[in-house]
């Protein structure tokens, strides 16, 4: 549970997600979806409840679970006024990788980017930009995946490697997608809960649900 | 994959100083203002033709906490514009090493700013000054920075997720920091005000010292909680 002053922007949110999932969080404009792949993300505490990543408990054990998880949101988190290798170069550090040097230039490949690896990530248009923080948040291979609204900006291509990781996430890797992107989130994710007002009011697997008909009984349920 | 501390540390460092290398945002406004507040003390506190020796040691280092409150209150101003602080803070970094990255920036715009502010003073208040004083002051300078970058980061992370945050790093920074003025120019008043008094000099570069392990310590105590939302 986690309040904002008086308002509880979530509360009674039971997720298990296991390896090879991925989970779709869907729900209205302050629903709580952001606010709870933030406390996933140890980047909010929560007031009440537990949390564990990777079978690290948070918060005591935050550093343990931020090895595991490659975050993506609105913004690509990359510095405006570093080059897109300097960008990459910098998280391989804090993130202790090995071969930094080809870990870099391999991300930067699969997004597209190699060609503009000299330049800075302000020259970018806003869907190279975010393909940039998609390079960024897959470069330590993470276990859990977390995602706001990661389409946000991204172009077609991007779009498409996005999908492709989601499709493509293997046995040993999670992913937690928040969006608004009803059809596309339970035509990727195998599960998906839908919050309102931060409780939960539905959590099924998506094999259950097509398009058309999921998509009026969400209207029905956030109405 | 464990991250090492000290190439993390090195990793955030050398991105602070490209930002700023390529920006040139900060350094060049600190620098800017230290020159213009040394001239408005100077026509504050004499005349043409006064000695200013006596007084030296105090505008060096009054101009010195003031700019540095520009560096402190700049010292996250890229992660908070460029929206690069959940990518940070979602890093296995431990936070001491994200608050040790600050007081590294912060310490070494400060030495920049220094390299120009001293020659400065000693051209424009001291009389009959000595290059031997110079060194005297230049390590005065060092020990400062250090109590002045640990208090300074510790409050910028402090102040990183606060309201008004402009506001609120001056009011808590500069009267915290009033020890350092007080001590460092004490510091350099009895190495170039002409009494070359080195007992003296060396009591108060051990209170510089003992100023910047109290803050070190409170920093090491509080680093885990500085950083919540």
């Amino acid at each position: 549970m986690r309040r904002f002053g008086e308002r509880r922007a979530v509360d009674r949110v039971d997720v298990d997600l296991a390896a090879g999932e991925c989970l779709a969080v869907l729900g209205p404009n302050g629903a709580g979806k952001s606010t709870l792949l933030r406390m996933v993300a140890t980047l909010l505490r929560p007031d009440a409840g537990e949390i564990t990543v990777c079978g690290a408990r948070l918060p005591d054990e935050a550093g343990d679970a931020r090895r595991a998880i490659g975050y993506l949101g609105h913004d690509p988190l990359v510095y405006l006024d570093l080059t897109a290798r300097q960008n990459l170069e910098l998280y391989a550090d804090l993130y202790g990788l090995d071969d930094p040097r080809d870990r870099v230039d391999a991300a930067l490949d699969r997004v597209g980017l190699l060609a503009r690896s000299f330049d800075t990530a302000r020259t970018f248009s806003r869907g190279m930009a975010q393909r940039l923080g998609l390079a960024r948040a897959l470069l330590h291979e993470p276990v859990l995946l977390l995602l706001d609204e990661p389409y946000a900006g991204l172009d077609a291509a991007g779009a498409r490697l996005l999908d492709g990781v989601l499709a493509d996430l293997g046995p040993e890797r999670a992913a937690m997608m928040v969006t608004h992107e009803v059809e596309r989130g339970i035509r990727l994710a195998g599960r998906v809960l839908v919050l309102r007002a931060g409780r939960p009011v539905l959590s099924e697997p998506t094999s259950e649900a097509d398009g058309a008909a999921f998509r009026a009984r969400y209207e029905e349920l956030v109405a | 994959m464990t991250p090492s501390w000290p190439r993390q540390l090195r990793a955030l460092l050398l991105k602070d100083l490209r930002l700023e290398l390529r920006t040139r945002d900060t350094v060049v406004a600190m620098l800017l203002f230290s020159v213009v507040a040394m001239m408005i003390f100077q026509f504050a506190v004499g005349s043409r033709g006064d000695d200013l020796t006596d007084v030296a040691g105090g505008i060096l280092w009054a101009t010195l906490a003031l700019t540095a409150v520009l560096g402190v209150g700049r010292s996250w101003v890229p992660e908070r514009e460029q929206r690069v602080l959940d990518g940070i803070l979602v890093a296995p970094i431990p936070r001491l090493v994200l608050l040790a990255s600050k007081v590294g920036a912060i310490y070494a715009y400060l030495l920049v700013v220094e390299v120009i502010a001293v020659p400065l003073t000693a051209l424009f208040f001291i009389r009959n000054g000595q290059a031997a004083d110079l060194l005297l002051v230049g390590v005065v300078c060092l020990v400062a920075n250090l109590g002045i970058a640990v208090l300074g980061s510790l409050l910028a992370c402090l102040a990183l997720f606060a309201r008004a945050r402009e506001l609120l790093l001056p009011v808590l920074f500069l009267p915290s920091m009033l020890p350092v003025v007080i001590a460092a120019a004490g510091a350099v008043h009895s190495v170039a005000g002409g009494t070359n008094d080195l007992a003296e000099y060396r009591g108060y570069l051990l209170f510089l010292g003992v100023y910047a392990v109290i803050f070190g310590l409170v920093a090491y105590a509080t680093y885990d909680h500085v950083f919540d939302d």
